[in-house]
């Protein structure tokens, strides 16, 4: 924990509403996109996001800082944005799903933007998107930890209280459904 | 040598869960083997396509999430209710001990002011009844003035709170506290003003802003970086910068409607 954040802290647990409107400026932005990447969807994200500050201003006196007060959040943060995503798939108003038979062949090399190929990225899109809602959240939640967030298999396991051997094979499992959605029938090794 | 699947391509992409001698035979794999280099770029597009999903944050996020968090906070008990403690937080900044009194007793005096100004003017000029027509007339043109100035009035005052603080500039500082001077007195006729034209809530906001100006305008010549920090805490903690800025553009846009009108009726 920095000198800096053990200021803000101190300031925090007594109470001061500016020390916790600095803590939002500071962290709101980076625990948004973190958000944003596992539900796939600006207002969940944002949901979470609130969820997630307003669970850790009031347990503050559990923050230990032996980590940085931003990772004690992200940790909230990411369980905040798991647990919106179940909600709403509980709720079945999930993001849209797909057939999951139209999947298109897909040449990386040659993107030129005709008419043809821009319907066919737009399909592509959505099956792409079909494909992410089918990722489960621990999967999705994994994938991007490990994929956008630079975070090691460690890390994952910790922020998402899993084994290592149940991380792989929640990352594995997602890259496979993103190949799904990219690749022709019968492709798939 | 193990044959190499999908799933240690995916561990080699990101370097992580393979240890350094499976690492390097699939390196060395990927070099000899066209195949399976093609199977890693397949997945490597794969991959790819989930950067596109990518959403970013708008730049008013922080203010977003605390207007939601902030009543939820105080609900909760964490923090202090934020509208009775702001002349308490105001308190608080004045720290010396100097400074309180100067500030009670120029408090004291303009009400005292203030108030003689009111009796004053409702005792000695009555309108006569003739001049009650003509006044109805001219009441937009003289709302329009007004809404003008306290415009320009919060537009200075806005630069004044700005300057204190963000500058460590002792003449700067020094300019900034006459300028508050000034504006003392301004920000008090226009919020009587405001308040012989019927407009209560622009005069609250007014009087609310009179303390402020008066602690700026009575800041010990030597303002330190802490005495900085705390206007800043406090400007955060009452949103009063926000507050100066949306009332500023409200006059302004009501000032440019009333100006439009007024042209189409003389039309």
């Amino acid at each position: 924990m920095t000198d800096d954040d053990a200021r803000w802290i101190a300031r925090a647990r007594a109470g001061e509403a500016a020390a916790f409107r600095h803590l939002v400026d500071a962290n709101g932005a980076a625990l948004f996109r973190v958000c944003a990447r596992i539900t796939g969807d600006r207002a969940l994200a944002e949901d979470a996001v609130q969820e997630a500050l307003l669970n850790a201003f009031r347990h503050l006196a559990d923050f230990d800082g032996r980590s940085a007060l931003s990772t004690w959040l992200y940790r909230i943060a990411v369980n905040a944005a798991l647990a919106q995503v179940r909600k709403r798939r509980d709720l079945e108003v999930a993001w849209p799903q797909g057939d999951g038979d139209a999947a298109m062949p897909f040449d990386a090399a040659d993107q030129s933007p005709t008419p043809d190929r821009e319907a066919m990225s737009s399909e592509i899109r959505r099956d792409v998107e079909a494909e992410l809602a089918r990722m489960s959240p621990i999967e999705r939640a994994a994938f991007v930890l490990r994929h956008q967030e630079g975070r090691s298999l460690e890390e994952i396991c910790a922020v998402l209280s899993i084994n290592v051997s149940s991380a792989k094979q929640a990352i594995f499992r997602a890259v496979r459904k993103l190949r799904a959605a990219l690749e022709a029938p019968g492709e798939l090794a | 040598m193990n044959p190499i699947t999908d799933d240690d391509l995916v561990l080699y992409r990101y370097r992580d869960g393979l240890d350094a001698a499976r690492i390097e035979q699939i390196a060395a794999a990927l070099a000899e083997s066209p195949a399976l280099r093609e199977r890693y770029a397949a997945i490597e597009r794969a991959i790819a396509h989930f950067d596109s999903q990518e959403i970013e944050p708008d730049p008013d996020i922080g203010a977003r999430l605390w207007r939601r968090l902030s009543p939820q906070l105080e609900e909760a008990g964490v923090v202090a209710s934020s509208s009775p403690g702001m002349l308490e937080r105001l308190r608080a900044w004045l720290t010396p001990p100097q400074a309180r009194f100067a500030f009670a007793l120029a408090a004291t005096v303009l009400v005292a002011i203030g108030v003689g100004f009111v009796v004053g003017r409702q005792t000695v000029t009555a309108p006569p009844p003739q001049m009650v027509a003509s006044n109805e007339v001219d009441a937009a043109a003289a709302a329009r003035v007004l809404e003008a100035y306290v415009a320009a009035n919060l537009r200075a005052t806005e630069g004044v709170l700005l300057t204190a603080s963000n500058s460590g500039d002792a003449s700067l500082l020094e300019g900034n506290r006459e300028l508050a001077q000034s504006l003392v007195e301004s920000n008090r006729l226009y919020a009587l003003a405001a308040t012989r034209a019927g407009n209560t809530q622009l005069a609250t906001f007014l009087r609310q802003l009179e303390p402020v100006l008066l602690s700026l305008a009575n800041q010990p010549g030597t303002a330190t970086i802490q005495s900085s920090e705390d206007l800043r805490h406090f400007l955060d903690s009452t949103d009063l910068l926000f507050q100066v800025r949306t009332i500023e553009a409200r006059l302004d846009r009501t000032g440019k409607r009333r100006a439009a009108n007024d042209g189409d009726s003389r039309i």
